[in-house]
Parts: C-alpha cells; sequence; structure tokens
C-alpha cells in the first residue's frame, strides 16, 4: 500500500494501480470510456479520464498512469474541468445526439458522462459526418457508426480477448470506422459480448432492438443451464417475459463474458413451439394436451406397472434437486437401479478419484497456473466460456498451452504444443502421458507434452473430458498436483449438470454422494439394450432424448419404441419424444426454474426463477414430488425447492448443511467447506492405470476413422431461437485435404458417410488441420446427427 | 349535573324584540324588500349556470386535458418514436409504450423506431403533463378534452389510435378577456 493525495485528501492504495481504479479508493470518480480492465492493457484513447499531477506539466490520462508512493492529483480544478468539458465536446462532435431512438439511451455511458461532466454547449456548426444507419455487423449485432465515439474497445476485445481477429478500425482519423476486415458479418462464438462493453449505441443487439428501456425492465440475476460453463446471468424481464441475457461478472466461473448461445438462446423461451401443458399419447397415437392430474396418474401407473423394470436419464439443465428426487423415485419407490447421467460410462470409483477434492483446480486457476493441458476435449464446444479463459491465461500471463485432442482444437494457434491422437483414443492417450510422467517408456507426444508441462513450472490445470476418466488421477499424481492450490484437474462433464447429477447420485453404481450401492445397475448404453429386449419395460427421461443426445441411435429408436411408457420432461418435442414419449410433462425453461446446480469445479450455484411458468408449466421439483407421492415414495414432502435442497444436503456427505442462502449470487465451491472432509476417499488401487496400445492418428488400413463432437450449436435453443436460426448446424464432415484428393471429393460436396449398413448425409469441410485417415461428423443434430453411425471406421462416397 | 365548565355568577341571556309594532313590521318587510332588490337587479341577467351537457364548459388554452398525439402534417408520419420518455416521467405510472421498429415497406413514424403500442390509462393520469413535458419530439401534448367518463375502467385505457385521432367534439375555449 502506498499514500497519495487526490483532491487534497490523503489516500491509501496498492502500489501502480491505475489512477482510475486508486482513486477508488478515495472515493473519487474519474470518468472513463474507453478503460476496460477485463480487455488487457489500457490504450488511453477516448482522453476522457485526464487528471493534474503536480510536477508534471501536462494533463495525464488517469487509465494508463500507475499511482505511485506521493502522487498529488487533481481532478475538480478548472483546467482538469475544462479539459473534460473539450472533450466530452469533441467526442460529440460527430455524435448524432438521437438518444430518444437509440437503444442505449438511459444505461449508456455516453449520456452519464455528457450529464456529469461535460459543458453542455457545442460549438460544432459544420454538417457531422454521416454514415449508412442502421447496417447489421452481423445477424445479432446492428452497428451505427455515427454514434460510434472510436474508444476501440470492440476491436480490442475481437483482437485480444476473443482473438478472433475480426473487428478493425477502417479508415484513418475523423474517417475511421469499425468494420470487419474483409467486410463480412462478424460471426463468432463470442460476439455478443461487444453490445455490451459499446460504451455508447453504437453496437446494439438485434434480436433485443427497441424492446424496451431501461426503466421498463427489470434484472433478475441466475445461472445459464445450457453448457457445463454455467455462466452467470442476468435476464432482462419485461411484462414477465425474458427480453434480453446479460453477463453477471463473476470472476471464478465466467470472468464476465458469455457465448453468443447464452446471450441469444433465451428466445427460445418465447416461442409456440415449446411443450408448456402436459400431454399424453391419445389412442389415435398423437400427442394431445391433457391435465396434470390425468398426466400425473398416467406416468404413475405407467411407472408403477414397470415397478423395477424402468431405466431413468437425465441431461442438460435438470438441477440437483430434481436429479435427487427422480434417483429417489427410481431406486427407493420403484426398486430400480437402472438410471444414468452420463453420456459414456464412467465408473465410480474412476469419478471418486477425479472427484477428489484434493485434486481440484478453479476455472481462474486456468488463467494463473504455469501451464494448462487441455485433454480430449474442445473448450468452446464443451464449456464454450473456457475458451475465452485460456487464452487470457495465454496472452497475459504467459500460460503454457498444452493440447492433445483428436479433433484440431480451436486453441491450437495458442499452444506452445498440441498433439493429435485418434478419435476415442483420449483415455489412451492419458495413459501414455502417465507413463512418460512417471518416467516410464512412452510415445514422443506425451513425453513432449509431459516435458513442456514440467518446463512450464509445477502448477498445472489440466482440462478434460470426463471420458478420459481415471487415468486423469494417476496424471495429476505423477504430475505432483495432489494438494497444490492453483493446480489440479477440471473435468468436463458430458451434460450442464453432470457433476451435480453424479454426485446427488443419478448413476447407475452410486448413490448420493457417491455411495457405493449395493448391486450397480445398467448404464445408458445398457438400458437402450435391455429396452431393446425388453427387459426395461419404461423409460423416463428428464431433459433428454436419447434419439439426439445419446449414440447409438438405432438400438435407442427401437429402445423407445419398445417400451411400454416413455415419460419425458422436455422444452420441445424432438424427434425421439414426439414419436415415442408416452406421457410429456413441460420442462421449465431455465429462466423459470428454481434449484441448484453444481459447476465442474464444484461450485454449487442458484438458478433462480425470472418469470413465471408459461401456459401450465409447473416447478420441475413440484412434479416430481407429486409423481413421488403417486408412485408410493414416502418422504417428507417437498414444499419449495428449499426443502428439496435441504433433504439433498442431508443425504449428500459433502454438501452437508448447505442452504441456498449460503450458496448466495455468487455459488460456493463445496471443497472449500468444512464437509469437503466427508468425500469418499478413493479406492487406492483404482488409481492404476494400466498402459494402453499405441493408437495414433495414423490411417487404418480401410475406410476412414470417425470422429464425433457437438458443436456448441447444436442444440434445440439454438434451432428454435428465430436469432440463431442461421447458426443452427448442417451435418458436414471435417476431413483432410489429401484424404479428399484420394477419394475425389472436394469442399463442398455432398457425400454419404457409412458403415455397418448405416449411413448419414454430409458437406465436405477441408481443414488442413485435421490428420490424414481421420474424418469428423458433428453430434446432437435433428437430422443426419453422428450417433447413426455405429462403429468407429466409416466408408465416405459421393452422394 | 354540573356544566362542564364554570358559567360565573352572572348568566346575561340574549334575546331577539319581541315581535309586534314598528320594529315588527319593519323586520317583516324591510328586510324582504331589501333581499328583493339585488333579485329586482339581476332579473335582466342572463344566468351563470352553465347547461351542461348541452353546453360545454370553455377552457383556458392551456387547460390539462385528455393527451393527443401528433402526426407530421406534411408527410402523415406520427411524431412519437416510441422513445418511453413520457413513462419514465409519468409519476402516476399510467403510460406503456411497446416500440419496434420502422420497416421500409411500413413506416410509421419519422425515425428508426416507432411506438407499436401506445397506451394511457386515463383512469390512473393525474393530468400533470409531465409527458408532454419530457416529449423530445412534442409528439404528446395535453388536449383541451374533459370529458372522460365512462362505464367501465377498461374502456379509458385510451390506445395509441384513440389518442391519435381527433376528439369528436371539440372543447370550446375561453375567448380574450372571459
Amino acid at each position: 500500500m502506498i499514500t497519495f493525495s487526490i483532491d487534497g485528501r490523503e489516500v491509501q492504495s496498492p502500489e501502480n494501480l491505475m489512477l482510475v481504479d486508486a482513486a477508488k479508493y478515495g472515493d473519487v470518480e474519474i470518468p472513463v470510456f474507453c478503460y476496460e480492465p477485463k480487455l488487457g492493457n489500457p490504450v488511453g484513447a477516448c482522453r476522457m479520464c485526464l487528471v493534474e499531477i503536480e510536477g508534471i506539466p501536462k494533463l495525464q490520462t488517469g487509465c494508463s498512469t500507475p499511482v505511485k508512493d506521493g502522487m498529488v492529483v487533481h481532478t475538480q480544478n478548472t483546467r482538469v474541468h475544462e479539459a473534460q468539458e473539450a472533450v466530452v465536446e469533441f467526442l460529440l462532435i460527430n455524435h448524432p445526439l438521437d438518444c430518444p431512438v437509440c437503444d442505449k439511451g438511459g444505461e449508456c455511458p455516453l449520456q452519464d458522462i455528457s450529464f456529469g461532466w461535460g459543458g453542455g454547449r457545442s460549438r460544432f456548426i459544420e454538417p457531422k459526418r454521416h454514415f449508412q444507419k442502421p447496417l447489421e455487423l452481423s445477424p445479432l449485432i446492428a452497428i451505427d457508426r455515427e454514434r460510434c465515439i472510436l474508444c476501440y474497445r470492440c476491436v480490442r476485445y475481437s483482437q485480444e480477448v476473443a482473438e478472433d481477429y475480426q473487428l478493425v478500425l477502417q479508415e484513418r482519423g475523423a474517417a475511421s470506422y469499425v468494420a470487419t476486415f474483409d467486410g463480412h458479418p462478424y460471426v463468432a462464438p463470442f460476439s455478443g459480448n461487444i453490445i455490451e462493453l459499446c460504451p455508447v449505441g453504437a453496437l446494439t443487439s438485434r434480436p433485443y432492438r427497441f424492446r424496451a428501456r431501461p426503466w421498463d425492465i427489470e434484472g433478475s440475476g441466475s445461472v445459464c443451464t445450457m453448457c457445463p460453463g454455467q455462466c452467470n446471468v442476468t435476464f432482462t424481464v419485461r411484462d414477465d417475459r425474458v427480453l434480453r441475457v446479460l453477463q453477471r461478472d463473476n470472476a471464478e466461473v465466467d470472468d464476465g463474458w458469455l457465448c453468443d448461445r447464452g446471450r441469444f438462446a433465451y428466445q427460445a423461451i418465447h416461442v409456440d413451439e415449446r411443450v408448456t401443458s402436459p400431454m399424453v399419447r391419445g389412442q389415435d397415437g398423437q400427442l394431445v394436451p391433457v391435465s396434470w392430474d390425468r398426466a400425473l396418474s398416467e406416468a404413475a401407473a405407467g411407472l408403477t406397472a414397470a415397478g423395477s423394470a424402468v431405466g431413468a436419464l437425465a441431461g442438460s439443465g435438470t438441477t440437483n434437486e430434481e436429479g435427487f428426487l427422480v434417483q429417489r423415485i427410481v431406486r427407493e419407490a420403484l426398486g430400480s437401479r437402472d438410471l444414468d447421467s452420463q453420456r459414456a460410462p464412467v465408473s465410480r470409483d474412476a469419478l471418486l478419484a477425479i472427484s477428489d477434492p484434493a485434486l481440484q483446480a478453479t476455472v481462474p486457476d486456468l488463467e494463473f497456473a504455469h501451464a494448462v493441458l487441455v485433454l480430449d476435449t474442445e473448450p468452446v464446444d464443451d464449456m464454450a466460456i473456457l475458451d475465452l479463459r485460456i487464452r487470457k491465461g495465454v496472452r497475459r500471463n504467459h500460460v503454457k498451452l498444452a493440447i492433445a485432442s483428436a479433433r484440431p482444437s480451436s486453441l491450437d494457434a495458442n499452444a506452445a504444443a498440441s498433439v493429435r491422437f485418434a478419435p476415442g483414443a483420449g483415455p489412451a492417450f492419458a495413459a501414455e502421458l502417465v507413463s512418460a510422467a512417471k518416467g516410464e517408456p512412452s510415445s514422443d507426444d506425451a513425453r513432449s507434452i509431459v516435458a513442456l508441462l514440467r518446463e512450464a513450472g509445477e502448477d498445472v490445470v489440466i482440462l478434460a473430458s470426463e471420458r478420459v476418466g481415471v487415468a486423469l488421477a494417476a496424471l495429476a499424481d505423477a504430475l505432483g498436483l495432489r494438494d497444490r492450490a492453483g493446480a489440479g484437474l477440471l473435468v468436463v462433464p458430458s451434460s450442464a449438470n453432470g457433476r451435480g447429477l453424479r454426485e446427488v447420485g443419478f448413476l447407475p453404481d452410486a448413490g448420493p454422494g457417491l455411495s457405493p450401492v449395493a448391486e450397480p445397475g445398467r448404464h445408458a448404453g445398457q438400458i437402450a439394450e435391455a429396452a431393446a429386449t425388453g427387459d426395461i419395460t419404461a423409460l423416463w427421461l428428464l431433459g433428454i432424448d436419447p434419439l439426439r443426445d445419446l449414440p447409438y441411435r438405432l438400438r435407442w429408436e427401437q429402445a423407445l419404441s419398445r417400451a411400454a411408457t416413455v415419460i419425458a420432461h422436455t422444452n420441445f418435442l424432438t424427434e425421439g419424444i414426439r414419436d415415442h414419449a408416452t406421457v410429456v410433462f413441460p420442462a421449465e425453461a431455465y429462466a423459470e426454474k428454481d434449484g441448484t446446480l453444481t459447476h465442474p469445479d464444484g461450485r454449487l450455484q442458484r438458478v433462480r426463477p425470472a418469470i413465471g411458468h408459461s401456459g401450465a408449466g409447473r416447478y420441475g421439483w413440484q412434479v416430481l414430488t407429486d409423481l413421488g407421492t403417486r408412485v408410493g415414495l414416502h418422504v417428507p414432502r417437498v414444499l419449495t425447492s428449499g426443502i428439496a435442497l435441504a433433504q439433498l444436503a442431508q443425504a449428500v456427505p459433502f454438501y452437508a448443511g448447505i442452504t441456498q442462502d449460503e450458496i448466495g449470487g455468487r455459488g460456493i465451491r463445496w471443497q472449500e467447506r468444512p464437509a469437503a472432509s466427508a468425500f469418499p476417499a478413493p479406492a487406492p488401487a483404482s488409481v492404476n492405470v494400466s498402459p494402453a496400445p499405441r493408437v495414433g492418428p495414423s490411417a487404418p488400413a480401410s475406410g476412414l476413422r470417425l470422429g464425433t463432437f457437438r458443436s456448441i450449436w447444436a442444440s434445440p435453443e439454438v434451432e428454435h431461437s428465430p436469432a440463431l436460426a442461421f447458426l443452427r448446424p448442417r451435418q458436414k464432415i471435417e476431413m483432410a485435404p489429401s484424404d479428399a484428393d484420394r477419394l475425389g471429393l472436394g469442399d463442398g460436396q455432398r457425400v454419404l458417410v457409412s458403415n455397418n449398413g448405416t449411413q448419414v448425409s454430409a458437406t465436405v469441410a477441408l481443414r488442413q488441420a485435421i490428420p490424414a485417415g481421420s474424418v469428423f461428423l458433428q453430434d446432437g443434430l435433428a437430422e443426419d446427427s453422428a450417433n447413426v453411425l455405429t462403429g468407429s471406421i466409416v466408408e465416405v462416397r459421393r452422394a | 349535573m354540573t356544566p362542564p365548565y364554570d358559567p360565573g355568577d352572572v348568566v346575561e341571556v340574549l334575546r331577539a324584540p319581541e315581535p309586534g309594532g314598528a320594529g315588527g313590521a319593519y323586520r317583516a318587510f324591510g328586510e324582504t324588500l331589501r333581499g328583493l332588490k339585488t333579485t329586482m337587479k339581476r332579473m335582466t341577467e342572463k344566468p351563470v349556470t352553465v347547461q351542461y351537457p348541452e353546453e360545454k364548459y370553455p377552457v383556458y388554452p392551456r387547460f390539462r386535458g385528455r393527451h393527443k398525439l401528433h402526426r407530421f402534417e406534411d408527410t402523415g408520419l406520427e411524431k412519437c418514436v416510441g422513445c418511453s420518455l413520457c413513462a419514465a416521467a409519468c409519476p402516476a405510472d399510467c403510460i406503456r409504450v411497446v416500440a419496434a421498429e420502422n420497416q421500409p415497406e411500413h413506416r410509421v413514424s419519422a425515425g428508426e423506431r416507432y411506438a407499436a403500442v401506445y397506451e394511457i390509462n386515463l383512469s390512473r393520469c393525474i393530468f400533470c403533463g409531465y409527458c408532454e413535458v419530457a416529449c423530445p419530439f412534442d409528439a404528446i401534448t395535453m388536449g383541451h378534452d374533459y370529458e372522460l367518463s365512462d362505464y367501465d375502467r377498461s374502456d379509458l385505457i385510451f390506445t395509441k389510435e384513440m389518442l391519435l385521432a381527433e376528439p369528436l367534439e371539440r372543447t370550446p375555449l375561453r375567448r380574450e378577456g372571459e
């Protein structure tokens, strides 16, 4: 801490803080436009923050002058006032002052600063500069260049935060304007953030365009449930409708950014296609809306009839409370053991090993570690917000980034090393890494990665997909990450609340709190088999459509058509539910939900209702409690989500005593609570990893190796959001140019991808970075999804 | 029973003079004639009572009556751009504005946006005129119409079309010196 003087007051602040921030320690506000610490180093472009510092003849920019001991700063004398008024007058020279039609009006820093620091007059009588307006910068963002004050924030964001390098400032001097380099629309996974960054109304949201004014709306804080990132958001609500999603800065989770899916897919809340009343399949085979009573009794009858032959699956935004109640109904009332919340089975032992509190890294650790290893996951698709966090760490803190994945990653350009392995060989490669870390013989790729991590420093964060499994724990141990603060594992689950669902016991081989069960049940793949053969007669789907979200589509089709009862809690009638569900309950949109989620780093967060339920919708925990009572679950009734959380906290030892108040608005990591010591210790034997046979990306003898990935845009919410419809993914096959040449295929050609008698059609997309011999198809699509194919080797031929 | 206050020792009772005699005759006729004098004097004057439903009470030019929305006289476009500032200024919270974007083929107002919904709940309005003050485009003004009673509260929610239309019967304005 140093002492400096501002406006005649002695103020203590940390040294080298920028004056703008240091002034806040003395309750002095210095106005700024271009200064935004989230964007990196200050640029001093707008000159709004001029202050007088004794000993320096000219006025200095407060945003880029570090505070030093004994500095004497003035912000309230005539010289500074005149400078501020002059800057405001300058900034307003070309500003059209069309506040009444501008969407920013009422929440506009330019309005506030002109009012607070401006002179209230202009001497400029010449014509202002004119641009064509309003223009679409992209289908999601409108740009009004007349309003732009050239603060560079959006350009800096594109260049230094999102690193998509699309936005630039064209021309020079007074003719400068913001545009994309090549004139194409600015389409990027994180483009929407520039709307919130813009301090004037130059960049505005097209879906929110003219929808409401700041005094018409209310903000309601919650958490986005569309991916495991669980970014904190604020819903803008007017007339009980969500009109906009804004970031709610939580440095522990999202660092104040949102992806475009999180920002714009709220539109799917208010579309006609949403299921808003319970439905039952009628005599004619059509789903017809019915009363809650009827739907609940039909569902209860179906479940009771099936008894222990019930299979339950949960996914997407199912809250901890809902997952807990369902596993309780399935286990205690129906006597079934078959329930799963994972896309690929990971055993209880493996989960215990990788969830060990001593091995957990947090999200900010990605930014401050010495090295980050991204293993078998693509952050931008699987947990989008981490993509920006990793880029930030590499750019600002010189984190050494290593990537090991099957599909080329968008982070490759930032990585110090990136290696490829064959699709599906993630666990095998992790085992190689373990051998390399232990100094045992291993492949060159694995040795180089381990050498890189070791060289960078002790703090290594491993960001890996859940399917890599137990080898992760062994790798973390071999790298000496146990009990090290700022290092460890960050495991990306397969669904948005994957970690919460497994910790509340929505697993075939573990009960609440990952407690052991007497006899393990079937995992998702086995449930499909059992349903197809008739061993399971009722399927219960929470926020999941197996035809879209799970592998082996054909087997699931058999399973769903064979099952006598298919109960689905869903927002949209996706194919599997539309064709096969016998009872459909309206699931809540995430702005209607009340419950808790668990972030992949163990942070419990609250999802809070921002709007009332659409149509006849009800709270998920309420529906499940009613259903539980009807199938004979004898537990204290759940009357609020808080009661559900209390029951859950009782059942999960390491959540013990957690309440909604304690979780609060920022969430709390359970590893940081005293109850974390109740985490069941993993069996030491389970950490042993046998080295797997080497699986490189080399081409197979015949055909091509198939890898699948789920794009960030592959979700029903994106399909049903009018603003995002242009991003709706279509099936494309990514392949190396050499493979395409060999097969005589060109970019953009339609092809059929087939194996074992199954086929999907796709468009060829050539990517130089794809290893020869591998091709990649998308999962989670409405049609031509990769889960139709059943094997790992495919044939590609012209359609 | 004791009185609530002490009446003192002497209680003075004032009485009117007894009727009869000259005093009585004066009271009976003199005062009546004096009253009739006023009546006779005003007899030729017109009555001040306004026969209200048949006859409208004239208002001052700055009278704050029912609101009016305006159009540009030359283009016929609405002056209101749906900025909601009137709604922000309204102390009774009786204005609701939902804006929308002008399309080239469907142009409603002069700016980029227009008011798709503009409603004033006149049963809540306190006729303070702040909306008129707040409006940056002089699109809303307080009119002179004060005949606002109705049989149903919901009929008092005036929509944009009602506010844009001229009132059916115009309220007379007060003349100079009236």
